[in-house]
């Protein structure tokens, strides 16, 4: 039951992690090889909304 | 043993899904608990999800784990990434689930809640989660290739055209449509006015936050976010009750729908790390939330059906909108059943994400079944309401009459009992002048809401709170459906006009910006404009048009998946596609021909406008004359553009058949997994 709660929390906060974009920060920070900054947030943060920005959102 | 007590749990649960299926249908008079109706859709999503996605998964698509996925062999660490697929599940769920699911069953529940919560349930489990699940396999075996593109490659050029002109329409149609829903719930609301204007500079508060004080904290400027949102609901009942303040956040359809556009506009030309990117984490987190808390509180709390199974609107004569429940209902309904949107999704972000081919089958056609729940929960806190109260809120004053009084008459004389008084009561209970004449579905689901969240605690002392938290949210992540709508057709039109010059695809040239910009929100502000505007409410032209759309994209995603797994197994399996795919052809054309050319009035545009025209002459007849006609068109150019793209495929599909064609693929080939050795 313990093992089961455990799990569920970490999906829970892996998906909010996604959402939240943390997962893609941390994969942008080991792609570039590089620790974070306020710049290079901002730096992800052009670069990965330049992508999101053009999907559409569903109805 | 244990595959016989399997078994026996599957011809259990088989039986339990098909028993209060029957019960749900056969019972008349008697008020039915909402369990029923929970129970039946479980039961049914799991046999359609054991048996049927199980059969197509290993049948027809022959998912294979031994099968490098793109994430794995393209792995970039940006948009390729093996991921777990619980969190690709709440990823792809986050992006597909919008305001479809909660206001199509709302509006459609004029018909009672038997025919949309079956059309919801049936539809979901053979047509709306196997065109997600194939077009997600599809995109999977093309490198996570877009819909239009696979249009493109495998039915050819003018497929792909097809389906990209139809997108850009389609979005067009979308954005207007879900405007509409806000304003009508915003119109002569101070509260709800406040809350709403509130979230823009939380938004903004949130972009700058996240940008230079605290930059990559998106969950505590997320919850700062909600907070602030909350404090705003709060804000807002002090806006409404203060004489001075209120009539600053009064404001007529009309000035709502341009302060709209006007949003809209900012919304796209702004950077988009100000207002777009945070209130995008703020919506998804608030919409994930308010989903699970509708769910708990459904399941715990059991609130019986008032609205009977049928009504006497299934002749077509309905208020919210007109038409028989056929092909109506079926249109009306579109997210939560059948979306041809979740096709851009599943064609996206998700197949670049998925570490295993077999996770398709839980991603893509479970993902659709959990849509599908959330439509069955807004269609039982529609259903929820006392039927008078519903048909007050959802009828428009051209209908039911002018005056409370008059409007009370009406409805109570269809049969659903209704008072001018009683209405005022729970509007004031709610904290809004009147509760009459609010169309577009948004109103009578956060009544329903209101009323569901109330039986947990706090009374109807809370219900103002719920009313106005239920606006919040519905209008909280319909404006970033609109803000990143407007967004992605400035984008779409960027790319088509890029065709011609390459300087006005530049998404970075600053004119060409502002003008994409520009003609995007100005085609659906008409839209818009022209709903708000119109005698009938606004809905009953707009969502069957906006439902007509979305279905055709559907049709134009099951022609692509047909004619993939025709390529991959000839006619053996066509019918997977094929059977959704000729029930949506056959809706679509329908509801579309009846929009057109009905000879009734409150059906037909063509109709319409010539009753208009036959009519006393005011200064709006000629604009509202000229709207008609131009929503035939926009109906007509969408049965145009679907025939375009059927017709070529059936053209494919014969070839290919007949043998005259060669079934060439463009799957990419296969690549052992790594992963799958580790795993």
């Amino acid at each position: 039951m313990k093992a089961l709660f455990r799990r569920l929390v970490e999906v829970v906060s892996g998906v909010v992690a996604e959402l939240s974009d943390q997962n893609a920060y941390r994969r942008h920070l080991a792609a570039h090889g590089v620790a974070h900054s306020p710049d290079e947030w901002r730096r992800f943060q052009d670069e990965h909304w330049q992508a999101k920005a053009r999907r559409g959102r569903c109805c | 043993m244990n595959r016989f007590l399997g078994r026996i749990l599957w011809a259990a649960i088989a039986a339990t899904a098909a028993f209060t299926m029957g019960a749900i249908a056969q019972s008349r008079g008697e008020p039915v608990n909402s369990m029923w109706l929970v129970i039946a859709a479980v039961c049914t999503y799991l046999v359609g999800f054991r048996f049927y996605a199980s059969f197509v998964a290993a049948r027809v698509m022959a998912l294979d784990d031994r099968r490098a996925t793109p994430a794995e062999r393209l792995r970039d660490g940006h948009d390729f990434e093996p991921t777990n697929k619980w969190i690709v599940f709440g990823h792809h769920f986050a992006a597909i689930a919008g305001p479809g699911p909660l206001v199509g069953p709302t509006l459609a529940a004029q018909f009672g809640y038997l025919p949309g919560f079956l059309w919801i349930v049936i539809g979901a489990v053979l047509g709306g989660a196997v065109q997600d699940f194939v077009i997600l396999f599809c995109s999977m075996r093309r490198d996570g290739k877009s819909l239009g593109q696979m249009a493109r490659e495998e039915i050819g050029k003018v497929g792909g055209f097809t389906a990209l002109i139809t997108v850009l329409l389609i979005m067009i149609i979308l954005l207007a449509v879900i405007g509409l829903v806000v304003v009508n719930a915003l119109k002569g609301s101070p509260w709800g006015t406040f809350t709403i204007f509130a979230t823009m500079p939380v938004a903004v508060l949130m972009g700058v936050y996240l940008r230079y004080w605290r930059p990559g904290k998106v969950l505590e400027a997320s919850a700062l976010g909600f907070v602030l949102v909350m404090a705003s609901i709060f804000g807002g009942q002090a806006v409404a009750a203060s004489p001075t303040l209120a009539p600053w956040f009064t404001y007529s359809a009309v000035a709502l729908a341009l302060a709209l556009i006007v949003y809209g506009f900012l919304a796209s030309a702004l950077p988009v790390w100000l207002l777009l990117a945070p209130r995008d984490y703020l919506s998804t987190f608030v919409k994930l939330g308010v989903v699970v808390m509708l769910g708990v509180g459904i399941i715990f709390l059991r609130p019986e059906l008032k609205l009977p199974p049928l009504t006497r609107f299934v002749d077509g004569t309905g208020p919210v909108f007109a038409g028989k429940i056929f092909p109506f209902c079926f249109i009306t309904i579109a997210c939560g059943a059948v979306s041809g949107f979740h096709a851009l999704i599943s064609s996206g972000t998700t197949p670049k994400l998925l570490s295993r081919e077999r996770h398709v089958l839980g991603v893509g056609y479970g993902s659709m079944l959990l849509e599908s729940f959330v439509a069955v929960m807004a269609l039982v806190a529609a259903a929820s309401l006392e039927p008078g109260v519903y048909f007050a809120v959802n009828s428009p004053a051209g209908i039911v009459g002018s005056t409370p009084a008059a409007a009370a008459a009406t409805i109570t004389g269809w049969g659903f009992p209704v008072t001018a008084a009683e209405m005022n009561t729970m509007a004031q209970d709610v904290g809004e002048q009147t509760l009459f004449y609010r169309t577009g579905g948004a109103p009578s689901l956060a009544l329903g809401m209101a009323h569901i969240f109330i039986q947990g605690g706090g009374g109807r002392a809370l219900l103002a709170f719920w009313y106005h938290f239920a606006i919040m949210f519905e209008a909280l992540f319909i404006l970033t459906v609109l803000d990143a709508g407007t967004r992605v057709g400035r984008f779409m039109l960027q790319d088509l006009l890029g065709q011609i010059s390459p300087r006005l695809g530049k998404t970075s040239w600053m004119p060409g910006m502002l003008g994409t910009s520009a003609v995007i929100v100005a085609a659906w502000g008409y839209f818009l404009y022209q709903g708000v505007t119109d005698p009938l409410g606004g809905i009953n032209s707009l969502w069957p048009l906006f439902g007509i759309a979305n279905q055709l994209l559907a049709a134009i995603a099951l022609c692509v998946g047909t004619t993939i797994l025709i390529k991959m197994h000839g006619a053996k399996y066509l019918w997977v596609t094929c059977v959704p795919l000729v029930w949506l052809v056959i809706v679509t054309f329908a509801a579309g021909w009846q929009k057109i050319f009905s000879p009734i009035p409150a059906i037909g545009f063509l109709a319409q406008a010539d009753a208009l025209a036959a009519g006393r002459q005011t200064a709006d007849t000629a604009a509202l004359i000229f709207n008609n006609r131009l929503d035939a068109a926009v109906c007509g150019l969408f049965l145009i553009l679907v025939s375009t793209i059927l017709i070529d495929s059936i053209r494919v599909w014969a070839g290919i058949l007949m043998g005259t064609r060669e079934a060439r693929t463009t799957e990419t080939p296969f690549v052992p997994s790594r992963l799958a050795e580790e795993l």
